[in-house]
């Protein structure tokens, strides 16, 4: 106990002395303090996009490679994904989740659409074909199929952005046979929640060419679970105001419903997927994994590196200026220290070799040396957290604007590669171009990324940031520590004294 | 009366010089007692002390504390809880006040003492040092007053040996006396060993055994 009386005392005998180490420790504890804050702030930034957007995989056909083969084989490449395929992808251990959604077209007697006055729509000109449909052309003309009611599966982000809600006592399609309509569809149709209704659909078979298609029916008993209040834009997602394109009569039911009727070389129900890997290094493998199930070669495996680079490129610039930072004010500060130890435990030489001569042990000699520079260190730990934590948000912005105009300038010189989610869409042949989309996701579809640049970052000091500071003032006061017991073990009191005397 | 130190055929030469300063030298030191060591400058005087006190240790043979010899026993220990030394520079912690130089002095020696600051102001006192003086940085003080703050530390953890260099070079006459009074009572009323190096016929005066330093050597005069 009365070492670190005595080193109390000895912090106010040498004021002087304490002053210029406390100034230099103040220092480097505030250096550290911001660029730690704005390390930490831009790994949780960037890990944050990392695992929602920074690890989105895309399918994409090469271009190059799809001309390459065309050539070769003198015939259209068209390049496709089957559904069962994109769902087969979603079975990997490499993906920290898989969204897979679908749509297709129906019409029902047991529902009554919202606007269906207006017809309905959605269906494809074919050049003849049987009856059958809700709006058949007489023999021999080409047939029109008209829709009234678009489904889909697991597309739910109106629902999680708050433009529609589920009301009391209704649930989201979760097993086999179950849907769930707007309410007004409800109201309109004279039907309650558990009432059961046939929905009708099909997929088209495109045949060997112009009038060679063919329907395939599709019958759906469905119940209904439940209903939603629909808050969108009526007709948000269509030009045309018609029974089908209206948004009220979209009829949401269970995935597998849905994409077990798919069938290869038909079309009608699209599958959407979008695989996110539990970590970008995961792409090679999950690569293999897709070739391995059939994915053909002419589609490239991406993630989203450009546009991720154009986002967070600049958070990770700054990132690595502050480790830089860290690095360089860690060593030098700890050279500081070290010097600054061994020049005490020279200028104090005499003390030492007068507190030996009455008898106190090395080790406690040393003990009260740190003691002092540890209660230095201290102090400026609380000022330093408390300057750093104010300066670290100007540094911050300051950093960032650098790096952002520095990427914007870099990206000008450059192709602009525009960011966004992009989902791959499958299902069956939808003409030259085939099932891939590019670019934009199915309507709704849950979990697609729409990052923006970062251009500002809330610097905040957490308890991780607190933590390695006070273990960076550990760590230097222990260097301290260790350095004046090396000298003082070097020391003998009588050769101190006889040197002094 | 019993032997508290004994030198044992005792050698010395500092690092390097190929000349013992203290050559096969034997003697006995005994509870109650003042001894004074004479001798001309550079005969191995404070060499000697510095020995005894356990700050150094010797080249060739043995100095016995009750019996055990110094170089196996935790000499820190043995400095901080048995043997007072009064050097002839004083040694003090200038930075600090003498009642802190005690103080410390007593912490050191894990001294039983509860009220170490009170005791240190009575030890003070009893070598001329009020307790403002007492609270005065040691460089603020006077050689006389230091050299009575040094004798004050040693005697501050009541130790079975007390060793002086010169212990009052730097008095007038009357401290002088209460200083040697001091030591000589401590002696003979509290059986400790005195030990001094000293020029002082005053000082030597007061001895129950007067030894001489020549040639590396003890005597008895």
């Amino acid at each position: 106990m009365y070492i670190f009386q005595n080193a109390m005392q000895n912090l106010l005998r040498n004021k002087g002395r304490n002053l210029m180490t406390a100034a230099i420790i103040f220092v480097v504890i505030v250096s550290s303090v911001v660029a730690l804050m704005i390390y930490n702030t831009s790994n949780g930034v960037i890990n944050d996009y990392k695992s929602r957007f920074g690890s989105e995989v895309s399918l994409t056909p090469n271009m190059e490679k799809i001309i390459e083969a065309t050539q070769t084989t003198g015939a259209l490449v068209r390049p496709t994904i089957p559904a069962e395929q994109l769902i087969a992808f979603a079975d990997s251990e490499h993906l920290l989740s898989a969204n897979l959604a679908a749509s297709g077209k129906g019409w029902s007697d047991d529902l009554k659409a919202i606007d269906g006055e207006k017809g309905g729509g959605g269906g494809p000109m074919l050049s003849a074909g049987p009856g059958g449909g809700p709006a058949n052309m007489p023999d021999g003309m080409p047939e029109l199929r008209q829709y009234f009611f678009r489904l889909l599966a697991n597309q739910y982000d109106d629902f999680e952005n708050g433009n529609r809600e589920l009301t009391e006592g209704s649930a989201f399609p979760e097993k086999p046979g179950e849907c769930l309509i707007s309410q007004e569809l409800l109201e309109n149709s004279g039907l309650k929640i558990g009432d059961t209704i046939v929905m009708n659909s099909d997929l088209i078979n495109p045949g060997s060419g112009p009038g060679d298609e063919s329907y395939h029916d599709i019958v759906f008993r469905l119940t209904i679970v439940g209903t939603y209040l629909d808050l969108t834009d009526e007709y948000a997602n269509s030009m045309m105001e018609n029974a089908f394109s209206n948004r009220r009569n979209e009829v949401f039911m269970y995935f597998n419903d849905l994409a077990s009727e798919v069938k290869e070389g038909l079309m009608g129900i699209d599958v959407g997927a979008t695989y996110y890997l539990k970590s970008p290094e995961l792409l090679s493998a999950f690569t293999a994994e897709l070739r391995a199930k059939g994915l053909e070669d002419v589609f490239d495996v991406t993630t989203n590196e450009a546009s991720y680079q154009a986002i967070v490129g600049p958070v990770e610039a700054m990132r690595g200026i502050s480790l830089t930072f860290v690095i360089i004010v860690l060593i030098f500060g700890a050279i500081i220290i070290a010097l600054l130890s061994s020049l005490a435990v020279r200028e104090r030489k005499y003390e030492i070799g007068v507190l030996r001569a009455m008898g106190m042990k090395k080790g406690k000699v040393a003990l009260g040396l740190w003691a002092e520079t540890l209660t230095i260190t201290a102090l400026c730990l609380v000022l330093g957290l408390a300057v750093g934590g104010l300066a670290a948000q100007p540094v911050t912005n300051l950093l960032l604007n650098q790096q952002v105009e520095a990427a914007e300038q870099a990206q000008a010189a450059a192709t602009p590669d525009p960011p966004g989610a992009v989902t791959v869409q499958g299902g069956g042949p939808q003409g030259v171009g085939g099932p891939i989309m590019i670019g934009g996701p199915i309507a709704g579809f849950i979990g697609q990324s729409s990052a923006e640049k970062i251009t500002n970052i809330d610097v905040g000091i957490g308890l991780n940031t607190v933590v390695q500071i006070i273990v960076i003032a550990l760590l230097l006061t222990s260097i301290a520590g260790l350095i004046a017991t090396r000298q003082i073990t070097k020391y003998e009191p009588m050769k101190i004294l006889m040197e002094r005397n | 009366m019993a032997n508290i130190l004994t030198l044992n055929n005792v050698s010395y030469a500092y690092e390097g010089a190929s000349k013992n300063v203290l050559q096969g030298m034997s003697a006995d030191f005994e509870t109650g007692r003042v001894y004074t060591i004479i001798g001309k400058s550079g005969a191995g005087k404070s060499t000697l002390l510095s020995l005894l006190s356990g700050l150094d240790v010797t080249t060739n043979g043995a100095i016995l504390f009750d019996d055990k010899n110094l170089k196996k026993l935790c000499r820190d220990t043995y400095r901080a809880q048995q043997v007072g030394v009064i050097f002839q520079s004083y040694n003090l912690l200038t930075n600090a006040t003498a009642v802190q130089n005690i103080v410390l002095s007593m912490n050191i020696s894990e001294s039983p003492e509860r009220d170490k600051k009170a005791f240190a102001y009575a030890l003070l006192a009893k070598v001329g040092i009020d307790s403002e003086t007492a609270d005065r940085k040691i460089l603020k003080l006077s050689g006389g007053e230091q050299q009575r703050v040094a004798i004050a530390r040693a005697l501050a953890h009541n130790p079975a040996i007390l060793i002086a260099d010169e212990p009052t070079g730097n008095l007038d006459k009357d401290t002088e006396d209460d200083i040697l009074h001091i030591f000589t009572k401590l002696a003979h009323e509290e059986n400790r060993c005195v030990i001094i190096v000293t020029h002082s016929k005053r000082v030597t005066a007061i001895a129950d055994v007067v030894y001489r330093l020549k040639d590396g050597r003890l005597a008895v005069v």
